[in-house]
């Protein structure tokens, strides 16, 4: 369905995305994961028509959508990362201007609205200016709004960002619903549980390069039986994860606020070692979580880095 | 496009206000000044030093205008008081005055000033005015009694004269008002200056531009509310979002110098001429002009704080330069009138002046509203080139 072809896009000297490849088939959720600042929402941008690239080309339907964008934009659903909403129209409003401008007029518009409404679980608000929502109301009207047309390809660009875990429960079930619908989605996300969750298949970005992809089995693969350890401690020092480092069977260590992540072979086994050397920095532990592989333990294995750094 | 205008008028709901303050600004500032314009009168002194019935009867001609206060003095008090500023003017009738008009030849009032102003343009026109009227009277009765005197030998010429320079000042007072305006309107010949239609049509203008510019400028709040860009991503185009944008705010701009236009037709009965076409054509013209300068300033700007602290001093500053605040005439500095040239106010002016103040017809407002257009037409392409951004 949509194709991307070795796409570049600088900022000055500053390389955003730096050649990257990858294919989105026809009613998959496919996922871009990777920290802020990875590239991920500049390869959205572009994919959306809305910035240019510095080089490379995307193929929608077989055809570039750098020669014909028309296509493309009447069937893509965009749902940015920002609210992209008038605060002072009410919600109804707000999904008969966005409706309007995908070319939804009359009877046809409010059936659409009553639709979307429905599925976002605004129903009863939608009479409300949009400037007195809860910032999950905004986040479900936002998705609400790329859903009018019915689009093709919907892509959704971290909407799950700062809002409350119900908002949250009910974003992930909505896609999971329009993906069951045959809806293509693209969904970007620094939450590696939230890819977990909905993603057929994931890119995996940082520095603007995707470092791997596949399907989350085909990922976690990467990393075999080794286990993802988490500790959050007191008085945690930058040198940490260098301790944890030293220890026989420890691959890598990444530090995220108070938590130290470590990444190993046979967890049971370290977690003596890891206990000890906590005591030996005078460091106290606040809690231990030893998990089985996955994409964090991808992340942390092919860059060395937490994924939320 | 249909769309992009909804909203627009949507969001014009929450920022109605704007259109408000400043219609109720420039009709308050009007009838300020208007309240103003007619209970001050500024003091002239007439210095008579001909002394004859002529230079009697000139003064008691001026002392019939409304708009000054005449005051008899000497020379000497004159000019110290004019040096003082207790009065804006002195009017020194020379000798010679009675002979200059009895005979026809080039007539001089002495003028002592300090500055000049717009009262002061006002006041040469109404001196011309009375030179014009009694020389025309003298020439008639002159003609009339050596006609009388050539068909009856022995007829009293003076008396004759006298009694025809009386009926002809007489039919002067009678006819003056109409058949003045129509001939000169007529031939399109510029009349004079009128200082309380000057401010009306100055404020129209100054304050109208604060509502087109801000009521274009919520391609700002767009940026600011994110949604400009998932605009630009739906498959309306680009040049449909401009104008469905342009569309509304121009309709706002009409709106508003129309209530301005007819506010000060019947708050304060000002005539605006006779020729609708042209202040048709040049409202038109200007509003359309500002709502691409409005463009571009939106997109040179990257917010809509900039915007409110860029806009005002870029439209006072041109309405200042372009005399929308004080007549040009009274500007001598060449740079400052070149600059002048350079601003929309100053064409939207001449325009509306022309055909308000000056009496003149729909020709005098062409090339006023084909160089606004020019100005406009380069905005439009400047800021549609900018606002992408």
């Amino acid at each position: 369905m949509l194709k991307v072809e070795n796409l570049y896009k600088n900022f000055g000297n500053i390389a955003a995305v730096a050649g990257i490849s990858f294919e989105v088939k026809r009613g998959e959720v496919f996922g871009l994961l990777g920290p802020n600042g990875a590239g991920k929402s500049t390869t959205i941008s572009i994919i959306s028509t809305l910035l240019p690239p510095s080089r490379g080309q995307i193929f929608f339907e077989g055809e570039s959508i750098f020669e014909n964008s028309r296509n493309l934009r009447q069937k893509l659903g965009i749902v940015p990362q920002d609210i992209a909403l008038y605060p002072t129209l009410t919600g109804y409003e707000n999904l008969r201007f966005w409706g309007n401008l995908y070319g939804l007029k009359g009877a046809e518009l409010k059936k659409r609205i009553n639709e979307v409404a429905e599925i976002i679980g605004l129903k009863e608000r939608l009479k409300d200016k949009v400037e007195k929502y809860s910032g999950g109301m905004k986040r479900r009207l936002n998705i609400g709004a790329a859903l009018l047309h019915k689009p093709d390809l919907l892509i959704m660009d971290e909407p799950t960002v700062g809002i409350d875990p119900q908002s949250r429960s009910h974003i992930l079930e909505t896609v999971l619903k329009l993906n069951a619908q045959g809806m293509t989605i693209i969904y970007t996300t620094h939450y590696m549980e939230e890819a977990e969750e909905l993603c057929s298949r994931i890119c995996i970005m940082d520095e603007g390069k995707i470092i791997a992809s596949g399907t989350k089995q085909e990922l976690v693969e990467l990393v075999k039986e080794r286990t993802r350890i988490n500790i959050k401690l007191d008085n945690i020092s930058d040198n940490m994860p260098q301790v944890f480092k030293e220890i026989t069977g420890v691959l890598d260590a990444a530090i995220l606020d108070d938590t130290v992540t470590l990444f190993g072979e046979n967890g049971d086994i370290l977690l003596a070692e890891i206990i000890s050397k906590v005591l030996e920095e005078k460091s106290k532990i606040q809690s231990i979580d030893i998990h089985k592989p996955d994409l964090e333990a991808v992340f942390l294995h092919l860059t060395g880095k937490a994924l939320r750094d | 496009m249909l769309s992009i205008v909804k909203l627009r008028l949507l969001s014009l709901r929450d920022n109605y206000v704007v259109f408000l303050v400043m219609t109720a600004m420039a009709l308050g500032f009007t009838a300020v000044f208007g309240i103003a314009f007619n209970t001050y009168r500024p003091s002239v002194i007439i210095v008579d030093e001909d002394n004859t019935p002529y230079s009697a009867e000139f003064m008691e001609e001026l002392k019939q205008n409304k708009i000054f206060k005449f005051l008899d003095s000497d020379k000497n008090d004159a000019i110290a008081r004019v040096e003082e500023g207790k009065v804006l003017a002195a009017l020194i009738i020379n000798e010679g005055f009675h002979d200059n008009i009895e005979r026809g030849r080039e007539i001089n009032i002495g003028q002592v000033k300090i500055k000049d102003d717009k009262y002061l343009l006002t006041l040469q026109e109404t001196v011309k005015g009375i030179i014009v009227k009694m020389a025309g009277s003298e020439r008639i009765s002159t003609v009339t009694a050596n006609f009388v005197s050539s068909q009856k030998p022995g007829a009293d010429v003076e008396k004759i004269k006298d009694l025809a320079y009386e009926n002809v000042m007489d039919s002067w007072i009678f006819k003056k008002p109409l058949k003045v305006t129509s001939t000169l309107a007529d031939t399109d010949i510029q009349s004079g200056y009128d200082s309380m239609k000057h401010s009306m049509i100055g404020f129209t203008v100054f304050f109208s531009m604060y509502t087109i510019v801000f009521s274009i400028g919520t391609v700002l709040s767009d940026k600011r509310y994110k949604t400009w860009d998932r605009m630009l991503v739906s498959p309306v185009s680009m040049s449909s979002i401009l104008s469905g944008t342009m569309v509304v705010s121009f309709l706002v701009g009409m709106i508003q110098m129309s209530v301005l236009i007819l506010g000060g037709r019947y708050l304060f009965g000002l005539d605006w001429g006779r020729s609708l076409g042209g202040i048709i054509m040049v409202t038109t013209v200007f509003v359309f002009t500002i709502t691409s300068f409005g463009l571009m300033l939106s997109g040179i700007v990257k917010t809509e704080a900039q915007l409110g602290a860029v806009a005002p001093v870029v439209l006072t500053s041109t309405s200042m330069l372009g005399g929308t605040m004080w007549p040009l005439e009274i500007v001598n500095n060449k740079v400052l009138l070149f600059l002048a040239e350079l601003t929309p106010q100053k064409w939207a002016m001449q325009g509306f002046l022309n055909i308000a103040a000056k009496g003149m017809g729909f020709k005098s407002a062409i090339l006023p509203s084909l160089v606004l257009l020019a100005m406009g037409i380069t905005f439009f392409t400047i800021g549609v080139k900018t606002v992408k951004r």
